[in-house]
């Protein structure tokens, strides 16, 4: 699908008359010739944007020439949301706070996540360890020296019960941090079976799940890998089902995240993640839903990187693509269906472990690129996330960060604050093109789930971070304290790192008292349905839920997909 | 006569960041080594591929927090089963005291944590594994 | 010093017969890269080898062939097998250095089965990969192991040699492998005794199937073996229990009528052949006075002169002036 400028006969009335950008180019040759010295004009051509667009001097109306407001801006809350997704932006709502908790047994989590939501968060994200993020419980063997690392270990509903002990399901907006399709299945179900149990109806129950094949067969290389055809599947089940049953709940959030964080630009994130969500989009067409049924429970989740105007470039270009996705590919008929709402995180890898406390500085001008860009959430990375998953007080600056951009800085007074500059137009109007052509690119190769099994994904991957890596290594890209302005004194910080190393002992014994408590009649029976839905068509999700209930492990409804789908290797060697 | 490097490289486990072990086994290749990439494996797989590919040098990548429980149990397997000589090399995120344990009384002759040119785990390699050639 | 290493590698083959992997694997590296004992590692193997049964793998990147070999070594083992694989991959042209992934694919996760595996880098390999990879593979049917997989990527010479060193040749294609043209300009059709479609579960598995078959009609080639066709999803384990019983029933056709010993007395001959001619232009270009090369060159490009009656020239008159050429008064 290609990217047209005008849509339309119409003329559009473009930001400046004709006669006005005639006299401005004049003018503009002339400063540059004359205002200019030599070796000033000698750079020009020589700066770009991390994704690689050429930057000049100086931006003048001249650059957005053909850019009208009302068809390629718009009002705030109108198409093509570029502006963003609500008239009054943050004067009506706030963006939501999200800081990450996790680490150790969900016990351990209940107390951050009861820290933080009295310090002011107003919704939580899950983060689990490595065995509970691949599908393996706490005492498989190969989840030893992973427990509760980096994440909260849940094994069981047991765990999920625990993790949100005093919270209100109904209330409480929760992030879940899953990343494969296969662990979506499964673990969100555990936290509705909560919810059952407690007597909040699924009605009430607000959040989101990561739910991206990209994560399982691109972003992480894994140990055990469902194929992609497969994850797919399941990543559209989870969808479906959460879209008929779970009304409050976002099922799926399409990744650009992690995948940045793995290695590609900017464009190849939104484009990527969009694509994701045309393919699934087709895929439930296809089943029989309509656009309209779950495009407005889509959610997005961005990255934002160092490039601070190229970031917010990015966050208004992708709301656009996503209109004219929805509108012009899909009919959209609801105005819902068409509004990109985003979760945002910032930049990780952009995070040194020299000098970390310059990681504050790092985030809060990332997280300010958040915000101008108009997201919806935001994360905040801890300066310490080079080492660990952040101490308690790096978690409080990074909340710290957060409230001080909501309430300090005045950002969130105007709607879309940068509208209108000449930089962050021509930025966004680029943005928008390259994405469209990435887009094009990928479903000239038969679409997403074709360019990874080719194995085409992956290798944007590599040849994306061979030349970052080189630009680092030659100096072209700066990091200050790592290859730029390094000082003798320019150390690693001594960082003291949370560790629960009774995670695994806590764990394990619960995992005993639970195969003992447990009804093994039920429980086979729930597995053995699940395990003949494997090979039919049909929606995975109840059965995945039934056996949830009945206190199947995470680990052996995993172990069951992985025996039925047979186990893949990307292939880049 | 021909003398490359072998150097066996693996994800630790669960671990699922791909994309810095690859790149680093890349420019190990670059650097004219024979670099064999074993993907996500447990301690006991590493240690059989280095026997069967008679390894000079076995890579451990590990960003997810394994390194202190599974690091050591390579080490120690391989002295078992007597490869004194192949020597271990660690690389990703871990807390710098975390690094120097692994250094100093686990037996890793090097954490190479983030920031690390690549030159320097070139050279660093060079100069282990040339000492006992 | 000669005598004490002597007595080492004594020891190394000793204990590899025995079938002692840390040996093994020293021993490999040692033939490997051409070390002065690998004549003589090769001498003291050679009364040991020749009982396993050699299977070749070979086919495009991305076909599934480590896959494919990871669950026949599975079954071979099942069926109390040991096994050893050569996985073969190429190296850069450029550093010499390797990147090889084979492993990835390959999972041997249980300590019962009795499986050797090595990865090998094709640039390592000094006259031809059929050397290198066949010299190691004889070390393991020494050493034991039943049955030997010799695995590489199609794209060149290489599958060429597999059939030169193997009993039985697997070419793994895919739905996705191309035309018909492509595969038989790959050489691929000459050299397969059995014919794998993985990744069937796609479209156009029945298409390559189909087109692969009447290749095999309109060839005008005499075969005492129809080559078979299988389709498989080997990442799923489907279709592998027809390919395994296959590959048996290729064995049993080799073992009737000592086909497999005038398979061998073939490739034999054909290595002996290959490898004579090597020592004859070893020995002479010893024997002859060694010229300067780089001024022969530059002469010939002075002179534009061609380069097959240059050399043509160049062994005459060196031969004549080291007096092994019989001189005409």
């Amino acid at each position: 699908m290609a990217y047209r400028k005008d849509d339309g006969n119409k003329e559009p009335v473009c930001l400046f008359s004709e006669e006005h950008v005639r006299l401005i180019k004049d003018q503009y040759k002339d400063w540059f010739d004359k205002s200019l010295r030599e070796e000033d004009r000698q750079t020009e051509g020589k700066y770009f944007t991390h994704s690689g667009i050429p930057v000049k001097l100086a931006y003048t109306p001249a650059d957005i020439e053909n850019v009208s407001y009302i068809e390629d801006i718009g009002f705030p809350g109108h198409a093509p949301y570029l502006r963003g997704v609500y008239p009054n932006m943050y004067r009506g709502r706030l963006f939501t706070v999200r800081q990450l908790a996790g680490l150790g047994a969900p016990e351990d989590c209940n107390e951050r996540v009861c820290y933080l939501l009295d310090h002011g968060a107003t919704g939580v994200n899950i983060l689990f360890d490595m065995p509970t993020i691949r599908g393996y419980n706490s005492d498989d063997p190969e989840a030893e020296g992973n427990v509760g690392a980096c994440g909260a270990a849940v094994d069981s509903v047991w765990d999920m019960d625990a993790f949100f002990k005093d919270i209100d399901l109904g209330t409480v907006s929760t992030s879940i941090v899953t990343h494969l399709p296969s662990t979506s299945l499964v673990i969100p179900g555990m936290y509705f079976a909560v919810a059952e149990k407690r007597g909040t109806p699924l009605s009430k129950v607000a959040g989101t799940c990561q739910n991206d094949f990209i994560m399982e067969t691109c972003v992480g290389s894994g140990y055990e890998i469902l194929p992609p055809s497969v994850s797919f599947r399941m990543q559209c089940d989870t969808v479906e089902w959460i879209c008929k049953n779970v009304p409050r709940f976002n099922p799926i959030s399409f990744n650009g995240y992690n995948l940045r964080e793995a290695g590609t630009d900017a464009v190849a994130e939104v484009a990527i993640g969009i694509s994701n969500a045309i393919a699934t989009a087709e895929e439930l067409i296809k089943r029989g839903m309509k656009f309209d049924d779950f495009a407005p429970r889509m959610s997005f989740f961005w990255d934002l990187h160092n490039d601070f105007f190229e970031e917010i470039a990015k966050c208004r270009a992708s709301r656009k693509v996503w209109y004219k996705v929805a509108k012009e590919r899909f009919g959209a008929q609801n105005a819902k269906s068409m509004l990109m709402r985003f979760h945002v995180q910032t930049a990780g890898v952009t995070l040194p472990a020299t000098e970390p406390l310059n990681n504050i500085a790092r985030s809060a001008i990332q997280g300010l690129a958040a915000v101008l860009g108009g997201c919806q959430s935001l994360h905040i990375d801890s300066f310490d996330e080079a080492y660990s998953a952040p101490t308690e007080e790096a978690a409080l600056v990074s909340l710290r960060t957060q409230q001080i951009i909501q309430t300090e800085t005045g950002v969130c007074s105007t709607v879309d604050p940068l509208a209108g500059s000449y930089y962050v137009e021509y930025l966004t109007d680029q943005m928008v093109q390259r994405i469209f052509d990435y887009i094009s690119k990928i479903e000239g190769l038969g679409g997403l789930v074709q360019a990874v099994e080719s194995g085409w994904l992956h290798r944007e991957i590599v040849s994306y971070n061979n030349k970052y890596q080189e630009k680092i290594e030659n100096g072209q890209m700066k990091i200050v304290g790592v290859n730029y302005m390094k000082t003798d004194n320019s150390k690693t910080a001594p960082i003291q790192v949370f560790e629960y190393p009774e995670t695994y002992s806590r764990q394990k014994a619960k995992l005993e008292r639970l195969r003992k408590e447990r009804n093994d009649r039920n429980v086979e029976e729930a597995l053995s349905i699940l395990r003949q839905k494997c090979h039919t068509t049909e929606n995975l999700y109840p059965y995945c839920l039934d056996a949830v209930r009945n206190l199947a492990t995470l680990g052996e409804i995993e172990e069951l997909f992985r025996e039925e789908f047979g186990l893949w290797s990307f292939p880049l060697l | 006569m021909d003398r490359k490097i072998k150097v066996v490289m693996a994800k630790l486990g669960l671990d699922i960041h791909w994309r810095g072990v690859y790149l680093v086994s890349q420019f190990m290749k670059e650097a004219g080594m024979d670099v064999v990439y074993l993907g996500n494996k447990f301690p006991t797989e590493i240690v059989e591929a280095a026997i069967e590919e008679d390894a000079d040098v076995v890579g451990l990548s590990s960003l997810s927090g394994n390194h202190l429980a599974l690091g050591p149990i390579v080490v120690d397997m391989l002295r078992e089963k007597g490869l004194d000589r192949v020597k271990v090399f660690m690389g990703g995120v871990m807390p710098p005291d975390h690094a120097k344990r692994l250094e100093k009384e686990y037996g890793v002759q090097k954490v190479f944590l983030p920031d690390t040119p690549m030159q320097e785990i070139i050279d660093g390699i060079n100069a282990a594994v040339g000492n006992t050639h | 010093m000669k005598i004490e290493k002597k007595e080492l590698v004594d020891e190394l083959i000793e204990r590899s017969l025995k079938g002692e992997k840390l040996s093994i694997s020293r021993l490999i590296s040692l033939v490997e890269r051409r070390d002065e004992y690998a004549p003589y590692i090769m001498e003291k193997i050679a009364p040991h080898a020749g009982r396993a049964y050699y299977i070749g793998v070979t086919g495009p990147p991305g076909a599934g062939k480590s896959t494919t070999v990871d669950r026949l070594i599975g079954m071979f083992c099942k069926n109390n097998l040991s096994v050893g694989v050569i996985a073969v991959d190429p190296s850069s042209p450029f550093s010499g250095g390797s990147l090889l992934g084979d492993r990835v694919r390959m999972n041997v996760k249980s300590e019962k089965m009795d499986v050797f595996i090595r990865s090998m880098s094709s640039g390592r390999v000094m006259g031809g990969l059929a050397r290198t990879s066949k010299e190691a593979a004889r070390i393991l049917d020494a050493c034991g192991k039943q049955i030997i997989i010799i695995e590489t990527v199609g794209v060149g010479q290489s599958e060429l040699d597999i059939a030169e060193a193997t009993d039985t040749v697997l070419v793994i294609l895919t739905p996705e492998s191309g035309d018909s043209i492509q595969i038989m300009k790959a050489g691929l059709m000459e050299i397969a005794d059995i014919f794998v479609v993985n990744k069937a579960d796609r479209p156009g598995a029945e298409d390559i199937s189909t087109s692969i078959r009447g290749m095999l009609k309109r060839s005008l080639r005499k075969r005492d073996w129809d080559p078979q066709i299988f389709l498989t999803s080997a990442s799923v384990s489907k279709g592998m229990d027809d390919l395994y019983a296959g590959i048996w029933s290729h064995y049993d056709h080799l073992t009737e009528n000592l086909r497999l010993e005038e398979r061998r007395k073939r490739q034999l001959r054909q290595e002996l052949h290959t490898r004579i001619e090597n020592e004859f232009a070893k020995i002479l270009w010893d024997m002859v006075q060694k010229k300067d090369i780089d001024q022969v060159v530059l002469d010939t490009w002075l002179r534009r002169a061609d380069p097959q009656n240059t050399a043509q020239q160049f062994v005459l008159s060196s031969l004549k002036e080291s007096g092994l050429w019989p001189q005409k008064q």
